[in-house]
């Protein structure tokens, strides 16, 4: 991945996403890449002499925010012309509270 | 130019290719009776296109099956006749009835148009206590009648498409403009020529008016499957607008806030696992 974070292995906190696998001088893959990192996983590459990482970055917090809007726009679109139909509200609500859900 | 009459646009079915005779032997086996399972299994088994498709619906994580099944005959007796009738009936329209070409027309849109109205009202199956199967094929052909209008005049149908988007209002509103009678009137004729039964006659008939149904007809249930199929955007088309639904026939279904919401997901899901069958 073109932004992935290069990080100090001191910087590395459990739970972050491994961008690239982890490699030693021969080459040999010593954790894959998307691996979430735990506290074993860090310790054992400090062992072994491995100092920063390629780290995924964090989804922006706003990241989540704008698909929801993108979504519930698009269901707004859907219902432009019935939006205040009574006949259509509870289709209009059920089908907003399940994008939700879905972007959770 | 003369509009062209109900009776002219439905003589335009002999044009269309035929649905295949196992096709609607099945249709006829949903009005009941005692239909000899084994030996549409293997007629139905003959067509390989229809039997790859729905082996690989019937095999797909939705079934959640034990084990691969491997022909029509292991589907029937793993997810029963009544599902993969329904499997096969929408394989068959789908391979054999046109696609049709007129500007603006997607015939992609137009069948997953369909196929999401059908798992819809198959997801209103439980909380309205119906047997799925014959909700599932009225969605599926509900607007069978717009194939027929396409094929019989497809300048016209185009120009259906460009009024309706101009306007930005529903094809149905501006069908009737042009062909003198909308795909509900041409739906039912065609219904009724293949002998469909009448209660699905009757939901092509009306799904855009189901007050002139009795209340939790199958045409009120098409009714609000159209509805759901446009809100959860299942065509996927720009310009997908919100049903005009009939606030009577809604409440009479009696659908509380909580099966609404599972109906939506469930409608999601189940959508997802049968686009296999399209093709």
């Amino acid at each position: 991945m073109s932004d992935a974070l290069e990080r100090p292995l001191d910087e590395v906190q459990p739970g972050m996403a491994l961008a690239a696998a982890v490699v030693d001088r021969n080459g040999q893959v010593l954790l894959p890449a998307g691996l979430t990192l735990a506290e074993n996983h860090i310790e054992s590459l400090r062992r072994r002499g491995i100092d920063k990482l390629s780290i995924t970055p964090p989804e922006a917090p706003d990241a989540k925010a704008r698909q929801r809007e993108a979504a519930r726009a698009r269901v707004m679109h859907i219902f432009r012309h019935t939006a205040d139909d009574p006949a259509a509200q509870p289709l209009l609500h059920a089908v907003l509270a399940f994008r939700e859900e879905q972007l959770k | 130019m003369s509009q062209p009459s109900l009776a002219d646009i439905v003589s335009h079915i002999h044009s269309l290719p035929a649905m295949p005779a196992v096709a609607l032997e099945l249709l006829q086996t949903l009005s009941g009776g005692d239909p000899d399972v084994d030996a549409l299994a293997s007629r139905i088994a003959r067509d390989q296109a229809i039997t790859a498709r729905v082996l690989r619906v019937a095999n797909s994580p939705f079934y959640g099956l034990q084990m691969r099944v491997g022909s029509i005959h292991d589907a029937i007796v793993v997810l029963g006749f009544s599902a993969v009738r329904s499997l096969v009936l929408t394989s068959a329209v789908v391979t054999t009835l046109p696609a049709g070409k007129c500007a603006g027309f997607s015939a992609d849109r137009f069948w997953r148009h369909v196929l999401g109205t059908a798992v819809a009202a198959q997801a209103l199956a439980r909380p309205l206590r119906r047997k799925p199967e014959s909700l599932f094929i009225a969605g599926l052909l509900h607007d069978i009648g717009r194939l027929v209008m396409l094929s019989a005049n497809p300048e016209g149908f185009a120009r259906v498409i460009q009024i309706a988007t101009e306007r930005d209002c529903h094809l149905v509103d501006v069908e009737a403009e042009i062909f003198g009678c909308d795909h509900t009137a041409v739906g039912a004729a065609i219904a009724q020529h293949w002998n469909f039964p009448a209660e699905i006659v009757e939901a092509l008939a009306f799904h855009h008016n189901p007050a002139q149904t009795a209340p939790g007809s199958l045409a009120a249930i098409i009714h609000y499957a159209d509805g759901i199929a446009k809100a959860l955007d299942l065509e996927g088309a720009e310009n997908t607008q919100m049903a005009r639904l009939q606030l009577a026939a809604i409440d009479a279904l009696g659908l509380d806030w909580q099966t609404l919401t599972a109906v939506l997901a469930e409608t999601h899901g189940r959508f997802e696992a049968h686009l296999p069958l399209l093709g």
